[in-house]
This record gives C-alpha cells, sequence and structure tokens, in this order.
C-alpha cells in the first residue's frame, strides 16, 4: 500500500515532466520547420533535439515518451506514411538519449566550465546524431521522399541539424538554468550585456543582409561574450548567431543568395559549427581561467587570514611571555656567536636596569654591568664551552652587576650552547633570574638561625643525678626562625635552673631578643634562688629593654638532693608532669602574665616534689599548634602521648615530637625533659669543667651520692675534702686539665668508696704559697691515695673503707 | 643544702665576731678573705672566726686562715676560732695543724 502510494506521485511527477518536455519538444520542432532546406522535414537547425539531451539529463531517462510521443507528433503529419514517421520518431528519441548517457557518463557538467565539458558535449553530440540522421534519411529514401543520390546531402543536413540543435539550444537551455543563482547582476553588467546583444543583432542581420561574405565578423563578438560572461552570456549568442543565420539561409539571405543547396548548406553549417564550438571551449577556457584564479585568490585570502591570526597569537604569546618573565623576574637572551649580535627580552633591560629594548647588545655590552670578580668565571665557561663544540648546558652562575642607579643586584643565569652540524657554536641561549631579594632573605634566614643555635646550649652540662634530653626543631618551611628557646643552668648551690622559652615573631628580632633574655635569666638565676624573682626581674628588664615582642617563659629550679621543683611561668604552656605510672597532669600555677606585655610582672610560683621514676617535661606551643586543632585539643593530646614517658628521656623526646607533628613543621618547637635518677649502687661518672665555680654544684651532687652509699656526716665532708682537694689541683694548674674537663669515676665495692679524680694534664707537686696542704688532707682523709701520670693525664685514685660512724670519730683516732 | 659561705660580722664589746656560714673552697675563699678583711678594720682588738655553720672547708679555706692570723699578728690583733665538737671540718684544721698556730674553741661562749 504505502508502496504504490510512494510510487504514485512520482509517477504524476514524471508523467507531467514527460507532457512538460512533450510541448517544449513540439513547439520547437514547429519553429525547426520553418527553416526546412530539404522538403519538409530536414532543417540545417534542429532545436528540439536539444531540448531532449537537456530533458533527460536534468529529468532522467523516464522521460523518453514525451520525447517520443512529441517526435511522432511532429512527424506525422510531414512524413507520407504512419510507420516512415514512427521510425523517424524512434530516431530522433534515440539519439538525444544516447548523447545524454555519453554525457552523463564522462561526468559532464552543465555549467560547462571545464575544457573537457565543452570537448563532451561537441562528442556526444556529433555521434549521438550519426542515429537520428541516419535513420531519417534512410526512412525518407525508403519512402520515396527522397532519391538515392539525394541521399548523402540529405543525411548530412539533418546530422548537422541535429548535432547543432544540440550545440546551439542545449548550452543556452543549461544557461538559462545558470542565470536563476546568479541573477543579482549589477547595472554595469546588465548594460555591458544588453550593449552586447544589441551589436550582435545588428552585426549578425547586417552580415546577413551583406552580400559580402562578412560572416566572421560576429566572431569577436562571441569572443566578447564568452570572455565577459561564459557560458551564460555565450550560449544565447551563439543560439542568436546560429538562428539569424540559419533565418538567412533558409531565406536565401545575403551571403546565401546564390549558390547551390548543398553549397547553402555547408556554408551555413561551417558557420554554426565554428559559432558552437568556438564559443563553447572558449567560454569553458575562460570560466576554468578564472575559476583557477579565484581558487588563487581565494587561497590567498585564507592564507593571509590565517598569517593574522597567527601574527596575533604570536603576539598575544609574546606578550604573556614578558608578563611571565617580569611576574618571575626572569629575563631571556640569545647570542648569536658569529654575528656577536645578542638579543635580551624586555625583562632582561628592566633586571639590568634599563627600559626594554634601548640600545643594541652585543657580548662585551652584555657582560659590561658584571662586577669583574664575577665576569672572570663568565668568561672562563664561555670559553670551556666554545671550544668544546657540542651541544650542552652550561653551569648555573651566581652574579652580580651594577645598574646605571648603582644598586647592586645578584643574579642567576643559565645557558645552554647549541653547536651546528660542523661542530662550529652558532648559538648560546639563557636565562637570568633577578634573585637578590631571595638571597638577602635566604642569608637573613642564615643569621638568624645561627643566631639562634648559636644561643641555644651547645651540649646540656652533665649533671649527677638527673636526666635532661632536649630538642629544638627548626620550622621546615621557608620562614624566617623562630624565637623558641630553652637552657638549663648549672646554679652555684647545686641545683639546676631549667627555663624554656617563646618569643613572638620570627627573624632577626624575635632571635636576639630571645638572646637578651636568655643571658639576663642566666645572670638574674644565679644570684636569685626564687624562680618568682627571676620572672619579676626579667619582666622588669624587658620593660626597660624596651622589648617590644611578647615573651612567654618557664623558669624552674630542681634541687636532685630533695627532689623539690619551684616553677614560676610567665604566660608559657604549662608544664607536663609525668609519673610512672597513672596519667600526666599539667602543673597550672605558678602564673604570671607573660614579659613585654606593656605592665609590671608580678612574679609568683608553685612548688612540687617530683617522686623517683617521674618526669617533667617542657614545651613550646609549636609542638601542640596545628591549625586543624585547638590548643586545648592539642595539649590533651600530647597529655595522653606522653605517658608513661619510658626509661630514655632521648628516645621520649623523639617519640613526642614524631607522634604530634606531622608533616610540614609550621611554627619551630623546643622541648625538654628531666628526671631524677638514683645515684647509688652502680658506678658513676660526673665531668665537670676545670672551674672553681664547677666544685659547689660537684659536692652536692657527690652528697647525694654519699648519703646514698650509706657515707656519715664526717665521712662525707672528708671524702668531700679529699675529692674538692685532687679536683681543686686540676684546676689550679696552669696546664693542669686538658680540655678543661675533669672526670670523676665514683664506685663502692665491698663497703669502700672508690674515686679516681682524671684530668688531661701533669700532676705536679702541691705547694702553693702560704701552705701546700691539699695532698696531706686527702691523704688524711683517705685510706689510700694513689697519683699515677699517665700520657693522656694525671689520675688520683682514693679509696676509704666507709664505717658510717658518728662524725669526730675518726680524726680523734689519728 | 647548702650554698657558698657569705661572711656575717657581729660587734660584741671589744670582740668581732665573724660567722662564716656555707661552704667555703677556691671559688670563695679570696672573696671571703677581702670581706674579712673589710669587717676587721672597723676596728676591734679581738676577732672570733665561727666556723660552726661552715658547712665545708677545704685546703683554700685553710690557706685563708693562715694567711689571715699571719696578718693579724703582725697587726696585734688576738685571734681565734669557734669550732664546736663534732664539726665536720675540724678534721681538716686538725689535720693542717692550725689550731697549733690560733687557738680553737668549742664555743663562742668560752670566749673571755
Amino acid at each position: 500500500m504505502s508502496g504504490s502510494g510512494a510510487a504514485k506521485p512520482n509517477l504524476v511527477a514524471l508523467a507531467l515532466k514527460a507532457v512538460l518536455v512533450a510541448g517544449a519538444y513540439y513547439v520547437a520542432a514547429r519553429l525547426g520547420l520553418r527553416v526546412a532546406l530539404i522538403e519538409r522535414n530536414v532543417t540545417p537547425l534542429w532545436p528540439p533535439t536539444g531540448i531532449a539531451v537537456v530533458a533527460f539529463l536534468l529529468l532522467g531517462r523516464g522521460v523518453w515518451p514525451g520525447v517520443a510521443v512529441a517526435a511522432l507528433l511532429v512527424n506525422l503529419p510531414i512524413t507520407p506514411s504512419p510507420w516512415a514517421a514512427v521510425a523517424t520518431a524512434a530516431g530522433n528519441t534515440l539519439a538525444p538519449f544516447v548523447a545524454a548517457e555519453l554525457l552523463r557518463r564522462v561526468d559532464f557538467r552543465i555549467e560547462i566550465d571545464r575544457l573537457r565539458d565543452a570537448v563532451a558535449i561537441v562528442s556526444a553530440a556529433l555521434f549521438g546524431m550519426l542515429i537520428s540522421a541516419t535513420v531519417g534519411a534512410w526512412t525518407l529514401q525508403l519512402s520515396d521522399v527522397i532519391s538515392s543520390e539525394r541521399f548523402a546531402s540529405a543525411w548530412a543536413v539533418w546530422w548537422t541539424g541535429d548535432t547543432m540543435g544540440v550545440l546551439v539550444v542545449a548550452p543556452f537551455l543549461m544557461s538559462l538554468l545558470l542565470l536563476r543563482p546568479k541573477g543579482r547582476a549589477s547595472w554595469s553588467r546588465a548594460a555591458e550585456a544588453t550593449a552586447l546583444f544589441a551589436a550582435l543583432a545588428v552585426v549578425s542581420v547586417v552580415v546577413m543582409r551583406s552580400h559580402h561574405s562578412l560572416l566572421f565578423l560576429v566572431l569577436p563578438l562571441l569572443g566578447w561574450a564568452a570572455w565577459r560572461f561564459q557560458l551564460r552570456g555565450v550560449a544565447p549568442a551563439a543560439l542568436l548567431a546560429a538562428g539569424v543565420a540559419t533565418w538567412a539561409a533558409a531565406h536565401g539571405w545575403g551571403p546565401f543568395a546564390g549558390g547551390t543547396l548543398s553549397g547553402k548548406m555547408l556554408t551555413l553549417q561551417a558557420f554554426n559549427a565554428t559559432v558552437a564550438f568556438t564559443s563553447l571551449v572558449f567560454a569553458a577556457l575562460v570560466a576554468e581561467r578564472m575559476r583557477a584564479r579565484e581558487a588563487l585568490v581565494r587561497s590567498a585570502r585564507e592564507l593571509e587570514e590565517r598569517v593574522r591570526q597567527r601574527t596575533a597569537q604570536l603576539r598575544q604569546r609574546s606578550r604573556q611571555l614578558d608578563e611571565a618573565q617580569q611576574v618571575a623576574r626572569i629575563g631571556s637572551w640569545e647570542w648569536l656567536i658569529e654575528e656577536d649580535r645578542v638579543s635580551w627580552s624586555d625583562e632582561m633591560y628592566r633586571i639590568y636596569g634599563h627600559t626594554p629594548q634601548e640600545f643594541p647588545v652585543n657580548f662585551e655590552k652584555a657582560v659590561e654591568q658584571v662586577l669583574p670578580q664575577d665576569l672572570e668565571r663568565i668568561r672562563r665557561n664561555v670559553t670551556d664551552a666554545l671550544s668544546s663544540a657540542r651541544d650542552q648546558a652550561l653551569p648555573a652562575t651566581e652574579y652580580r652587576i651594577v645598574r646605571p642607579d648603582g644598586t647592586e643586584r645578584v643574579l642567576l643565569g643559565k645557558s645552554r650552547l647549541h653547536v651546528a652540524e660542523d661542530g662550529r657554536p652558532f648559538r648560546l641561549v639563557g636565562t637570568v633570574q633577578d634573585i637578590t631579594e631571595e638571597k638577602q632573605a635566604e642569608r637573613e634566614h642564615r643569621i638568624a638561625e645561627t643566631l639562634q643555635r648559636s644561643l641555644l646550649p651547645e651540649h646540656l652540662p652533665e649533671i649527677p643525678g638527673v636526666a635532661v634530653a632536649a630538642r629544638y626543631v627548626p620550622a621546615t618551611k621557608y620562614v624566617e626562625v623562630g624565637g623558641d628557646w630553652y637552657d638549663v643552668i648549672l646554679l652555684p648551690n647545686g641545683r639546676l635552673g631549667v627555663a624554656i622559652g617563646d618569643v613572638a615573631g620570627h627573624g632577626l628580632r624575635a632571635a636576639s631578643t630571645m638572646g637578651q633574655l636568655r643571658m639576663a635569666l642566666r645572670a638574674y638565676a644565679t644570684v636569685e634562688e626564687s624562680p618568682a624573682m627571676v620572672v619579676e626581674r626579667l619582666g622588669r628588664l624587658s620593660l626597660t629593654l624596651g622589648v617590644s615582642e611578647m615573651a612567654t617563659l618557664v623558669y624552674l629550679v630542681f634541687d636532685p638532693d630533695s627532689c623539690f621543683v619551684t616553677f614560676a611561668n610567665a604566660g608559657h604552656p604549662p608544664p607536663l608532669l609525668i609519673p610512672e605510672s597513672g596519667p600526666a597532669a599539667y602543673l597550672e600555677e605558678g602564673l604570671s602574665p607573660p614579659m613585654g606585655a606593656g605592665s609590671d610582672v608580678e612574679g609568683a610560683e608553685a612548688t612540687v616534689q617530683l617522686v623517683p621514676g617521674s618526669t617533667l617535661f617542657l614545651f613550646t606551643d609549636g609542638l601542640i599548634e596545628r591549625r586543624d586543632r585547638s590548643l586545648r585539643d592539642g595539649m590533651s593530646e600530647l597529655r595522653r602521648a606522653a605517658s608513661p614517658a619510658g626509661p630514655d628521656l632521648e628516645e621520649f623526646c623523639d617519640y613526642l615530637l614524631s607522634s604530634l607533628v606531622e608533616g610540614e613543621v609550621a611554627d619551630d618547637i623546643a622541648i625538654l625533659a628531666f628526671r631524677p635518677v638514683p645515684l647509688g649502687g652502680r658506678p658513676l661518672h660526673f665531668r665537670i669543667p676545670a672551674e672553681p665555680r664547677a666544685l659547689a654544684p660537684l659536692r652536692h651532687s657527690l652528697r647525694r651520692w654519699l648519703r646514698e652509699i650509706g657515707a656519715g656526716p664526717e665521712e662525707t665532708h672528708e671524702i668531700l675534702v679529699a675529692i674538692g682537694e685532687a679536683c681543686a689541683n686540676a684546676i689550679q694548674h696552669p696546664y693542669g686539665a686538658k680540655d678543661g674537663v675533669i672526670d670523676l669515676d665514683l664506685a663502692t665495692e665491698g663497703g669502700v668508696a672508690d674515686v679516681t679524680v682524671r684530668d688531661g694534664g701533669n700532676w705536679r707537686s702541691i705547694s702553693p704559697p702560704g701552705g701546700g696542704h691539699g695532698l696531706l688532707l686527702m691523704r688524711g682523709m683517705m685510706d689510700s691515695v694513689e697519683v699515677k701520670s699517665e700520657a693522656g693525664g694525671t689520675a688520683v685514685r682514693m679509696r676509704r673503707r666507709l664505717r658510717g660512724e658518728v662524725a669526730g670519730e675518726r680524726a680523734g683516732t689519728r | 643544702m647548702s650554698g657558698l659561705a657569705h661572711v656575717d660580722a657581729e660587734r660584741r664589746g671589744d670582740l668581732c665576731v665573724l660567722h662564716i656560714r656555707g661552704e667555703v673552697d677556691i671559688s670563695n675563699a679570696r672573696d671571703l678573705a677581702i670581706e674579712i678583711e673589710a669587717a676587721i678594720l672597723n676596728g676591734t682588738p679581738r676577732i672570733a672566726i665561727d666556723l660552726a655553720e661552715t658547712t665545708y672547708l677545704d685546703s683554700a679555706g685553710v690557706q685563708l686562715l693562715f694567711l689571715l692570723a699571719d696578718r693579724l699578728k703582725v697587726r696585734r690583733h688576738e685571734l681565734r676560732l669557734i669550732v664546736p665538737e663534732g664539726s665536720p671540718i675540724r678534721a681538716v684544721l686538725e689535720l693542717t695543724n692550725l689550731p697549733k698556730i690560733v687557738p680553737m674553741e668549742p664555743q663562742l661562749d668560752e670566749v673571755p
């Protein structure tokens, strides 16, 4: 159903087309017959064939019935018998059909704008019309319309007539189709076309009316039409010229007035053929040429457009590059070695203190501003690279230049040498970065870091009976150093002063403030026993010094003998007390405001006792401060992580750092942990500085040890005097203690105290002016005294059996 | 617990009592000598050095006392030491024979 439904409109359309074609064919045939030369049916120009060829080409093969019926209708009245008419009609249908098929085969274009199209339509017409001419001429002869002698001329007229019909009419019809899309011609074109056709009409008529053979005068006008309008102009012109000529021939005008029929025919057909062929070929050539030119123009325009876009792109890139160079303060340059021409980017000029592209540059000009001591290095690098003759990156060089305004800049230069295939170095390219500010910052950072490191104790004092561990971790980010610090001070009374503090801010100022506070604390700690007083005096000092930075601090005094800790806290995170087992607790007493807060600080202090096994931990806020965690949460986390502290304080510090600090250290961190450790029962080693002030703290430690090993009060004093004399001897000798230290080894075995005092120097006789009682006292106080001088120093070994006797007993027995 | 010694001077009529409280060693013996001399300059014929609260005394202290005795002898001062029975420093003084040069008494009361 749907198939037939769909087919129906097509059939109807086809039938309509066929009827249309038949009508056109019939009208054209009637016109053509009016110029018949032989009888009534052989014409020198047969337009219907042209119509039929165009119909087959454009409307399809299906229109053949229209052509056939029209041809039959045309021929019926002018042929003697119906069958002759049928035969003629068949020939007249078949000829254009074959011609159209041939054209279709060679991919013919109705624009006829290629030479091959012109050749194709001429060939197809000539070949196809052989059919109609042969069929038609034979039919005429068989039906006795013409005699056999006239067969040849009839055939020739038929053939040429049909051929001309195709060559003159078909292009004209095609040109009409082409007028449609390009209908909007300019006025000048229209005027030109009008003039052309007027001239052609006049010339044609004049030529045909003249008795002279002036037919060729038409040709320049056809050339004009072909040149200016191509097929659209030349096809109508050819039709006009051929039509006028045919009309003239049929009516015996001018050139056709006399002569035989074949003579007339020859002249007419030669003229028509010349007109048709020349017009088509010339128009096709011109069209082809114009198309080529158009293509050229188009591609030139495209090229131009691409160049414009590309230029804009490049300009944008170069602007971006310049901006990027400005932001990064990196300039780039290229040195064409053989021409000694250097091109600098705009930023290069700016870095060197000039306006961009201010002057041309060559090698000497480029290095003109470099400081002489750096220039030598640059020249050496360049010379080395050039002589090695291979592609390579030159060593990155840091160098200084002086700008025209006298300022010095530090630059980092990187470059690469390019060598031609023959090994000739031809190009050196590179970048220059202005790193002045970075160098400055780096220098300040280094100074501040060095300063801070130098202000932190290089090594903690060894205090017998006290284990101490501390860490300082600078911020990992490339920021300035902070003002965190700690200190452990051996006090003259044998106690231990411990401080940890934090100066707000960073950099040199913070580091130097921290240095001042630390020194001041050391000074106050030796004269003030009370931590609260030390903090108070520090606060007062920082006011008078005009320290603007806020500084927090915990200062405590630890007595290793009693294990009492007295602490004062000026606005610092509280110390954490970690018992051997059980939860840790912050010591939140002894509080006073931070220093540098602008007002006089009134110190406060509190005291706790460190029971054996417990640890006191001090820290700065860098340890617990993290962006994703509040300070209070950080403190809770620290309290959980710190308990239990474990036997080794060094490990304990490392553990806390690794478990609380993740990744980058945003702020610097100082931590310190200490705890009392028992002295007795195992060999002890003390190392003290060979200085008089070290003796009192030493006695303090020794008293504790002696008490722990069971010495009585008098024994304790006497052993202390003996050890004191041995140490004093090492201290007083100008070349006594090597490296400025004294080593003491203490042990007990079988109730005998065994003490060895070593120094790096040589023993000397003990006889200072006013009484050399040292050795006498040592011998008097101890059971045995051995002095051994070794290569590495002198060792004094003293032993005494302990009795734990009451005071005075021993002296009495002497 | 004891710190380094300091000197407290006390005047009882024509007697000057110098209490040396704390420890005496090479680190402070010279300073103590100066302090003692300064206290004596105020001028009293009799001088008592009270070592009852001296918690430590070594050869530097002994030497200090010897030198002091020499100097006071030249200036015709009368010097004596107060050292209680059972004092830990007694052994040191006795070993160096200081009591043979400077009279030594167990307590201040016995000084006439």
